[in-house]
């Protein structure tokens, strides 16, 4: 994989040097008397340390406890309880309990039922399997939680089918990387909590908000990849039978059964959103392991721990990243930021185009959930005073982030594609290109038209 | 390929081996230590530690789940009007499963993130890094390292002045009414565990030059799926027909 790469490994000597002018200058500035104003203290602070490498939690603290220790005179004491009480809130408990879920059924198994359900519905449309490769990603992003992960899961088996239909490879593997992107904003998803967590926004709302955003994306990219088949004459699949259809969906609706345990508890209020996700993860533990037989019992050991290794380590990330809005919450950072907004009288419109650019940047280098809890409490409160709703910023985010995933140079889910299409990058960002141009415009949609996200859950009078 | 096992020096799968963190660019995902095959294998005291922080950690986070469903199912079943069963039910309170499962996750939270350090899921930005000619990158790791066993070494040693401090009280948990310290001595526990973690992957790196890695896109059953076995029609066999 790494020889598809085009990233040269060893190259030039002088940016070793970033960091550490960016950690130690405008301290030393400051200290030595030369006014700076203390954002960008705190800022070059972090981006230097993030820079070095090290994990984006640990930077988040020593950021916190470097500025403290050198600026202020606050006892770093006070601060630190935070680091101790910063997750106990029974709403964050719902991201493990969701992990433990998606990692019982993101299998091969489940990406193959979703694969057959779907085929057996669209796949004599043009478009064929790259059609039934978009609703699948979409059937598997409402069961598994992981973008990467259903790229690979649904990919892995549906690409070589595609290439011995007769598809070209480019064409799988941009439906693909960006199909899979669908994972976050169809509920359940875990970036949706952390960015409720991070703004106390309600979950159920964002989750019942995420639905119509989701289908309409998957929509845009199946149109995409309906057009340019069309186009091409790519090959279709035999039409299945009503009764094929019936077979494929019930044996699908066992996991896709889980996206209404978690939609519908929470929607009727048998569940607060912490207990949907719990009863989510003992469904699918269900089955997994007794309805589908994809795992055997003596592999939930396994599966318990990989899913606790991955809830603390965003766990981690949440608890240093609420000391790190603490500190931008006294240093006052997201009023200043607000009031300079107001100032320069621009609008929503343009606050939304500088949050987008921002974000997308943002995308290049770091995944969704550490993006979200770093910006969402700096940007979120400039948001309210503008009057941008809560959920609409939201989605809007989770949306910007499933873009962040599949653009070049450094997305996520491009790297992933690239291990199972034996691609290199330069090759797969030609493949990508129609359909991230429709990730796009479904962007500048979703930014500028906030009822497409809030009109369901206002209807259902989920929020105000 | 479970990387639960690594640090039992299980071989890794040739796939994902080697210099793969270092390909994906942006998000790799940060060192923790795992005992590579070829290596020696580390020493009794060593494995305990490792077998007790994994099986710590998945017990909190399958008891947790199990918590949570018959704390639901207990408070949906007192409802059912069934005459015995239901006096039964209403005489067991559990209203204490809903702090006790933010306990068990701040637990498993702070021994997960030791563990974490060890399978390499902390993830940092290394596209800067990763274009630096391999010395000055070598030095970089080694940085990023010790700022992350500095930072768990402050903060396990706040956490242990604080942890005494309310040792010193008789504060409690408000509904299991736990002693406070007893609670938050994950904080201290966890944090020079992990501490120790980022120096043995620090050691391992300045040794070998490895570094633990831990796949973000890991799918069980993909290779194991028996095209031929399932009656649809995507078994290359009927593909290569041309059904269409």
């Amino acid at each position: 994989m790494s020889a598809a790469i085009s990233i040269p490994v060893a190259g030039s000597r002088w940016p070793a040097l970033i960091p550490p002018l960016l950690i130690a200058f405008p301290i030393g500035l400051k200290l030595a008397g030369v006014p700076i104003a203390n954002p960008w203290i705190i800022f070059a602070l972090l981006f230097g340390l993030m820079l070095t490498g090290m994990p984006i939690s640990i930077s988040l603290g020593l950021t916190v406890l470097t500025y403290l220790f050198t600026m202020t005179t606050v006892p770093i004491e006070s601060v630190a309880l935070k680091l101790f009480t910063g997750i106990e809130k029974f709403e964050i408990m719902a991201i493990p309990f969701f992990i433990l879920a998606g990692n019982f059924l993101t299998h091969g198994g489940v990406a193959r039922r979703m694969i057959n359900f779907a085929s057996s519905l669209v796949g004599h449309w043009a478009g064929g399997l790259g059609l039934a490769g978009v609703m699948a990603c979409a059937l598997f992003a409402a069961v598994s939680g992981s973008s990467p992960a259903t790229v690979v899961a649904i990919g892995s088996i549906i690409l070589p089918a595609m290439v011995k239909q007769g598809f070209p490879p480019r064409f799988g593997a941009g439906v693909i990387t960006t199909s899979g992107a669908l994972g976050i904003l169809i509920p359940p998803s875990i970036v949706m909590v952390m960015y409720a967590v991070a703004t106390s926004t309600s979950v159920g709302a964002l989750f019942i908000a995420g639905i119509i955003p989701g289908l309409v994306l998957a929509m845009f990219l199946g149109c995409t990849t309906w057009w340019l088949a069309r186009k091409n004459n790519y090959p279709r699949q035999p039409k299945a039978t009503w009764l094929e259809r019936w077979r494929t969906f019930r044996e699908s609706i066992w996991g896709l059964a889980l996206v209404i345990v978690v939609i519908g508890g929470i929607y009727t209020g048998i569940f607060t959103p912490t207990e949907a996700a719990a009863m989510s993860a003992v469904y699918a533990f269900l089955v997994a392991v007794f309805v589908y037989k994809d795992m055997s019992i003596k592999k939930v050991p396994k599966v318990l721990l990989d899913s606790a290794n991955m809830s603390a380590m965003l766990l981690y990330i949440i608890t240093n990243a609420v000391m790190f809005s603490y500190l931008m919450t006294s240093e006052q950072i997201p009023q200043e930021l607000a009031a300079w907004m107001l100032d320069k009288g621009l609008g929503v419109v343009a606050f939304l185009l500088f949050v987008n650019i921002v974000l997308l940047l943002a995308g290049n280098v770091m995944e969704p959930s550490s993006i979200v809890l770093i910006m969402a409490p700096i940007l979120f409160p400039v948001a309210m005073k503008l009057g941008i709703d809560p959920v609409h910023f939201g989605i809007m985010m989770v949306v910007n982030m499933e873009v962040g995933m599949c653009h070049p140079p450094v997305g996520l889910n491009l790297y992933v594609a690239s291990g199972i299409t034996k691609m290199g990058i330069t090759e797969l960002t030609i493949a990508v290109w129609p359909w991230l141009l429709t990730m796009l415009v479904f962007l500048v949609v979703v930014t500028y038209w906030p009822a497409l996200s809030i009109w369901l859950p206002q209807t259902l009078g989920m929020m105000r | 390929m479970p990387p639960a096992m690594l640090c039992t020096g299980t071989p890794r799968d040739g796939k994902s081996d080697g210099s793969h963190w270092l390909a994906i660019g942006a998000v790799t995902l940060h060192p923790g230590i795992a005992v590579r095959p070829g290596k020696k294998r580390r020493g009794g005291i060593m494995k305990v530690l490792d077998h007790l922080e994994e099986w710590l950690i998945a017990f909190l986070m399958g008891a947790a789940t199990l918590l949570i469903f018959v704390a639901v199912v207990h408070r949906y079943a007192a409802g059912l009007p069934i005459p015995v069963v239901q006096d039964a039910l209403l005489r067991i309170d559990l209203t204490w499963a809903q702090e006790l499962c933010i306990y068990m996750f701040v637990w498993m939270a702070k021994f997960g993130a030791a563990y974490g350090v060890r399978t390499g899921i902390h993830v940092g930005i290394d596209v800067m890094i990763n274009r630096l000619p391999a010395d000055t990158r070598k030095l970089y790791v080694l940085f990023g390292l010790a700022a992350g066993a500095a930072f768990t070494g402050i903060v396990g040693t706040l956490g242990a002045t604080f942890v005494w401090d309310i040792a010193h009280t008789d504060s409690v948990s408000p509904d299991l009414e736990l002693p406070k310290w007893l609670v938050y001595l994950c904080i201290p526990a966890g944090s020079y565990l992990m501490c120790f973690r980022f120096l043995q992957v620090a050691w391992a790196f300045a040794r070998t030059g490895e570094l633990p890695h831990h796949d973000v896109a890991r799918v069980e059953g993909i290779e194991d799926v028996n095209v031929y076995g399932m009656d649809d029609n995507l078994d290359p066999a009927a593909v290569k027909g041309g059904r269409a």
